[in-house]
């Protein structure tokens, strides 16, 4: 129960931050014409990409909100639910609603046995192999999927900044260092690293989030000191320096807002391999309780059973697919109209 | 660029479509095709302990005494020993059992008998390599998991003993040759080679199990030349790679990752000497009732000298869904054991009719069996000292686990729901016995549980729900799926069960450090005998006490006084009256909620004869033949492949590109 | 430029260190000798057989500090033997690793080099394709599909293959493996086809952004300029000098050519070192991870090295410092 309490914390947390972010970015895109012009230009672009990524956002966010108390409970239902926090998605299904075992989408009775079911035709995507309602569960992965992507991002985009700044700006040891840190971590292999890390700390939403933070900010913060690197040699970063404008205003007036749009762009395009990774994790018995990754494994089984279930994969796989194809789709756009290379070409 | 195009069609036109594995030279032969899930540890016959390495090793070397294939309830037959000998008993309690090997049996062909005569190529099996077996089982450096299961032998931990002070005291005692380390030993007191063919074992204590032990490939000769060969210096293999026995098969190719192949070993008594009639090595001519009607008693079998196949072909197979999809189209002759709900095929328990058309046979068998889920009964909650509170929540808990319902959820009505720790098949199962803790009744088990002051599952210490951790080592979705489905019957009394899911290894650390509060395990028996069902209770054997298998913790001096009585009884009103007694106290006390007794479903086509599921891992695979005409037909037939979507796609390709390409080319002129 | 790449190289053997490092705190000091033990000699083994195991394996010594002889620790041991690539055997069941790595390397390459070059031929020329249509249909339709294509989860590519091709189609064997030239290529179809799909969207999308990044510098204007055909543009210019990004993503990409691909190989039962990491994850058998990961690390490091280098020659205003 406490962990529930703490995931939803997390999310809360996560979405707060998010929020944050937004608004100064709308406070930023108010005060600079670039970013305001993106912003149009973007939701001019991929206006229904958007809208989708909106409504997973707001599942999510309806997902978190919880409390305990409310919901009838008949005398042979689940009595701990009452004691439980359910969210408000939770709340849109009729408690005790759950069948003995597999039911097709819409069907009034079990897929084996043709038992009659206590909630005949209700369950739209059918139920999976304990009788749970497959369109609850597919929604609460929606939280899970977000939570992986956004906290993630949410402690990979500030360290790989911190470290691939100051690396790729000053150099020297602090580049050695960083560099012997970076390689270090990037030189075992990616998943490997990850089980290793996630076996020491054991299983759990934040756990697996942490072990990916840790594993997948090199890569970011690679490009960040490139990025750097180059920033510090162009010819108006060395007239501020010969100025003598510091080191701290220098990063923060030119280096820094040059990397914002690879700040963003990475947002977007690792968001999508995080929560891939995460599937894969699950394959390996390693990922979170309730995603979609689970759920594929799941089915992996269904799928050769004979006659087959396809509504559990059909479920997740599109939910999946959607939130990364909009995703996708959107950094496709942000990075078109961030990029000043392109925007060049484009003028 | 459409060159290119052209060019990776041709490629792809170029690969033969077709999804069959095997060269196709292999057509023709009588060879078993089998699919292994995964590869063996070791064949070493000492330590491989596992079924699938019994697969091999079962195979490989030929044992002193076999179960009879069709009969049932089990039945000794003797295999390299001339007949099943009797215990005699001596004086000071202790037992004597005198083996009368075969004369005239060899060994499979094999380099290692050329260690000091060149040209020999294999020799006779007698009774000292038997001896050096058991010796090796107690050697302590051989590392065996069975060396404690034969310490009734006189001087067998004396033997180890001096063994290891030996190789301590002297760096180059290590260096010479094994067999003759154990003489320097002194041998076994307990363990007398009389003569070329016979052997004495004399216990310290009647132990009526100890001839089921001589069925198993641990105690079967050893040659001392291969252990002393395969030493696996100068590019040799390791022994346990290169297992050297007399039985009917020879392992030609080890390849851990893909294969392993079996070849007939030409050497094997039952084709050397088929006037013998070993009755391990001619197919047998009576069974049970119903095997003739299965076809189990086929005149072309009966009574022919075994084995039938000249190749036993193992795949490693790690996923069970491709597995199953071989199965269905041919390649493989059996499927495996099915874990998954199959209804179009087996639909109520038996073959679907369209499965049964084409030729597959459904063989069903319980295995010596127990699933059970167990309470720590150390644990303050759930066990012992709880006192009466934590035996009716234990009570309660077990009242509302629906075996049955696990069974059709999670195996399509597979497994025989358990009422005490007793499969059938094993003395003292008694089909009628119903445990009243075993039917589901929640309102008793709610009253129950308000009894032992959890009302509505409410502990009156915190005023939540009551929580309790079930503990378990299998992080894989598919378990998880299971777990929660006792999680949810648990819930329905209001109790809050966590499911605490850790690696196999960090669990079994848990375990060790006596940090588990609910458990689920299982238990497949080495023998058909009760006593190897119920010593998992024994309270000396408790993991808290003595790291044993007692993982329940569970100590009750009666049962503990009963089972020592009932260890060494003979089957009969006696012994069942003791078997009735301690069942009474596990329905009473509640250390376990039994589950079930496993069911195995497998399925074979039709062109395998003679397959008789054992549930036992026996090595059944000299009684089996193959037509491989009807294979290779049913093959071909069923593994047509469907082409028009690649031409589909091809067509899709060149209609989407086209224009582009028109239009490419009218710019580029 | 010798001594930078000398300092690079010094930096390999320091990073290697980390590594290793990493690796004792991981495999040493959180896991315990035990647990190995327990899967080594199986659950019904009694603890006698548990310690001797142990024992025989030198488990038992001290892990980081011994008062005695400070060479005789578990940590100076494993640097040593690793270092001079001695991985002993393996836990699970006694085969000597380097062995196994042997064994396993040749089907990992078998599945890995020709989805590696296929890969890289169908992306580049795809990629190429894709850019020369640039704002036409062909482009906008090409972009889409490669968002499709990497939208779609790994796990759902390799069950999804299986499914239509193998069962429904019976076009290859849906798993397995056989080195025996007969047989080989079918086995290997369905994986590279998974892998060529799972991997081509992303790719194609990479070397397009690559080529229509190259294509808009001023020198392919100049060109264009003079005279030079569209293709001729595309190939020679454009290709030639996306050179260095192709280059950076593959160097980078050529160790995990080694490792293989754990899932492809592990779903398909391609003996491979991919699959022998698979079982070792899910059989603790650490000895085998640690020599994994090592080999791994190794290989990155040198081509790490290699990056670098090449990027100072491909760009000469990174300074050399």
């Amino acid at each position: 129960m406490e962990a529930h309490v703490f995931s939803n914390l997390v999310v809360a947390g996560v979405l707060a931050i998010v929020l944050a972010i937004v608004l100064a970015i709308a406070i930023g895109v108010r005060r600079s014409d670039l970013w305001r012009a993106s912003l149009v230009e973007l939701t001019r672009r991929r206006p229904i990409a958007l809208l989708v990524v909106a409504s997973y956002v707001a599942i999510a966010l309806l997902d978190s909100v919880s409390w305990v108390g409310g919901g009838a409970i008949g005398s042979e239902g689940n009595m701990l639910q009452q004691h439980q926090p359910r969210s408000l998605i939770d709340r849109a299904f009729p408690a005790d609603f759950d069948e003995k075992s597999y039911s097709a989408p819409l069907a009034s009775v079990e897929f084996y046995g043709g038992d009659p079911l206590s909630h005949p035709g209700r369950h739209l995507l059918g139920t999976d192999i304990l009788g749970r309602d497959v369109l609850h569960l597919t929604l609460d992965g929606t939280r899970i999927a977000l939570l992986v992507g956004g906290f993630t991002s949410l402690i990979v985009i500030p360290l790989a900044l911190l470290v691939g700044m100051s690396a790729g700006y000053f150099g020297r040891w602090i580049d050695d260092v960083a560099f012997f840190v970076m390689s270090t971590l990037t030189s075992i292999p990616y998943l490997l690293l990850l089980i290793a890390l996630i076996m020491a700390m054991g299983r759990g939403p934040v756990q697996v989030c942490v072990a990916m933070g840790v594993t997948s900010w090199v890569g970011f913060c690679r490009i960040v000191r490139g990025e750097t690197f180059k920033l510090r040699e162009l010819d108006y970063v060395q007239a501020a320096r010969a100025l003598g404008v510091s080191h701290f205003g220098l990063i923060w007036r030119h280096i820094l807002p040059n990397l914002m749009h690879l700040v963003v762009i990475t947002f977007v395009l690792t968001f999508s391999g995080l929560v891939l990774s995460e599937a894969i994790l699950s394959y390996l018995g390693i990922g979170i309780d309730g995603s979609w990754g689970q759920m594929i494994d799941q089915a992996r089984d269904e799928l050769a059973r004979d006659p087959i279930i396809w509504w559990n994969l059909a479920a997740a796989s599109t939910a999946l697919f959607g939130l990364i194809l909009a995703v996708n789709f959107v950094g496709d756009a942000v990075r078109d109209v961030l990029d000043p290379r392109t925007l060049r070409e484009r003028q | 660029m459409a060159r290119f195009v052209a060019a990776a069609l041709c490629l792809l036109g170029l690969v033969a479509c077709t999804n069959d594995p095997y060269p196709d030279s292999a057509e023709r032969a009588r060879i078993l095709y089998q699919p292994l899930s995964e590869p063996p540890r070791t064949l070493d016959p000492a330590v491989s302990y596992n079924a699938a390495e019994h697969l091999i090793t079962g195979v490989v070397y030929a044992t002193l005494l076999d179960y009879h294939y069709l009969a049932r309830p089990f039945r000794l037959i003797p295999g390299l020993a001339r007949e099943v000998p009797q215990a005699r008993s001596l004086s000071h309690g202790r037992v004597a059992y005198r083996f009368r090997l075969r004369e005239g049996a060899l060994y499979q062909d094999d380099p290692a008998f050329a260690i000091d005569d060149p040209s020999a190529r294999t020799r006779e099996v007698v009774a000292a390599d038997v001896a050096f077996q058991l010796l090796r089982i107690a050697d302590p450096a051989v590392a065996s998991p069975v060396i404690a299961t034969f310490a009734k032998i006189d001087g067998w931990q004396e033997f180890s003993e001096r063994l290891t002070a030996l190789r301590e005291a002297d760096a180059a005692f290590g260096t010479r040759r094994i067999h003759e380390q154990y003489a320097a030993a002194g041998g076994i007191a307990g363990l007398k080679v009389a003569g070329r063919y016979e052997l004495e074992l004399i216990l310290s204590e009647p132990y009526p199990q100890l001839l089921y032990w001589f069925t198993m490939p641990f105690t079967a000769p050893v040659p001392w030349e291969a252990v002393e060969h395969w030493d696996g210096e100068d590019g040799r293999d390791f022994f346990k790679d290169h297992p050297v026995g007399a039985g009917p098969f020879q392992l030609t190719e080890f390849e851990r990752q893909s294969h392993i192949t079996l070849d007939r070993n030409p050497n094997y008594f039952g084709l050397l000497h088929p006037e013998w009639r070993a009755p391990a090595a001619t197919y047998p001519a009576e069974g049970e009732p119903g095997d003739e009607a299965l076809g189990r008693l086929d005149p072309a079998y009966v009574n022919q000298a075994l084995p039938f196949l000249e190749q036993v072909q193992y795949r490693i197979e790690k996923e069970d869904i491709p597995t199953f999809n071989k199965f269905v189209q041919g390649y493989y002759d059996a499927s495996g054991i099915l874990q998954e709900s199959f209804d179009k095929m087996v639909h109520e328990g038996a073959l679907s009719e369209e499965m049964a058309k084409s030729g597959m046979q459904l063989e069903k068998s319980v295995d010596p069996s127990v699933y059970y889920i167990g309470f720590n009964m150390d644990d303050p909650v759930v066990g012992r000292p709880a006192g009466d509170q934590g035996r009716k929540l234990r009570q309660a808990m077990s009242l509302v686990i629906d075996a049955n319902e696990y069974a059709r959820v999670f195996s399509n009505g597979r497994g025989i729901p358990a009422q005490s720790p007793l499969p059938p098949g094993i003395f003292g199962y008694e089909a009628d016995y119903e445990n009243p803790f075993r039917q589901v009744d929640l309102a008793w088990a709610k009253r129950l549980l308000g009894e032992a002051g959890y009302v509505r599952g409410i502990d009156p210490a915190t005023g939540k729900p009551l929580r309790l951790s079930f503990d378990l080592g299998d992080t894989s979705t598919r378990g998880r799926v299971r777990f929660q489905f006792f999680v949810n019957a648990w819930n329905r009394l209001g109790l809050d069960v966590e499911i605490a899911a850790t690696s196999y290894n960090q669990f079994q650390e848990k375990v060790r450090k006596n940090a588990y509060q609910i458990f689920m395990w299982g238990w497949i028996a080495d023998y058909p005998d009760p006593e190897n069902f119920l010593f998992l209770l024994w309270g000396p054997l408790a993991q808290s006490k003595s790291h044993g298998p007692n993982t329940a913790n569970f100590s009750d001096p009666h049962y503990d006084r009963l089972f020592l009585r009932m260890k060494v009884a003979e089957n009969g009103e006696k012994r069942l009256a003791m078997i009735r007694e301690m069942r009474a106290l596990l329905e009473h006390e509640r250390p376990w909620i039994e589950l079930f007794h496993r069911e195995n479903y497998t399925l074979f086509h039709g062109w395998v004869r003679n397959v008789k599921p054992a549930g036992l891992s026996l090595p059944t695979a000299r009684y089996i033949d193959v037509d491989p005409g009807l294979r290779s037909q049913r093959r071909t037939e069923w593994n047509e492949p469907v082409r028009w979507p690649a031409y589909l796609l091809a067509a899709a390709a060149l209609v989407i590109l086209a224009p582009g390409i028109v239009t490419f080319l009218r710019e580029r002129q | 430029m010798l001594a930078y790449v000398f300092r690079r190289i010094g930096y390999g053997f320091v990073t290697l260190i980390g590594v290793l490092l990493l690796l004792f705190v991981l495999f040493f000091l959180y896991a315990s000798p035990h647990e190995m033990a327990r899967r080594a000699v199986g659950e019904k083994a009694p603890p006698e057989v548990l310690e001797q195991w142990i024992v025989n394996h030198g488990y038992d010594k001290p892990k980081v500090w011994n008062p005695e002889d400070p060479f005789d620790t578990l940590l100076a041991e494993h640097f040593r033997r690793t270092l001079t690539f001695d991985f002993g055997r393996s836990d699970a069941d006694g085969t000597p690793i380097l062995q196994r790595l042997r064994e396993g390397s040749g089907p990992s390459l078998a599945l890995a080099i020709p989805s590696f070059v296929l890969g890289l031929g169908f992306s580049v020329v795809l990629g190429l394709f894709v850019a020369y249509f640039r704002e036409t249909y062909i482009d906008r339709m090409g972009v889409v599909l490669c968002v499709l294509a990497m939208s779609v989860s790994t796990l759902l590519y390799i069950i999804g293959g299986q499914f239509l091709i193998g069962k429904l189609l019976r076009w290859f064997p849906i798993s397995g493996f056989d080195p025996s030239p007969s047989v080989i290529v079918r086995f290997l179809m369905l994986p590279l086809l998974v892998s060529l799909a799972d991997g081509i969207g992303g790719s194609v999308r990479f070397y397009r952004t690559v080529f229509i990044e190259e294509g808009g510098r001023d020198y392919v204007r100049t060109a264009r300029a003079k005279g030079c055909g569209d293709l001729r543009v595309m190939t020679h210019h454009v290709l030639r000098n996306a050179l260095i990004p192709i280059l950076t993503r593959v160097v980078v990409a050529i160790p995990f050519l080694f490792t293989g691909s754990l899932l492809l190989e592990s779903f398909f039962g391609i003996p491979g070192l991919g699959s022998l990491t698979v079982d070792a994850i899910h059989g603790n058998d650490f000895s085998t991870l640690r020599a994994m990961v090592f080999i791994g690390s190794l290989l990155f490091i040198g081509a790490q090295i290699a990056t670098d280098v090449s990027y100072t020659l491909v760009d000469p205003r990174v300074r050399l410092e």
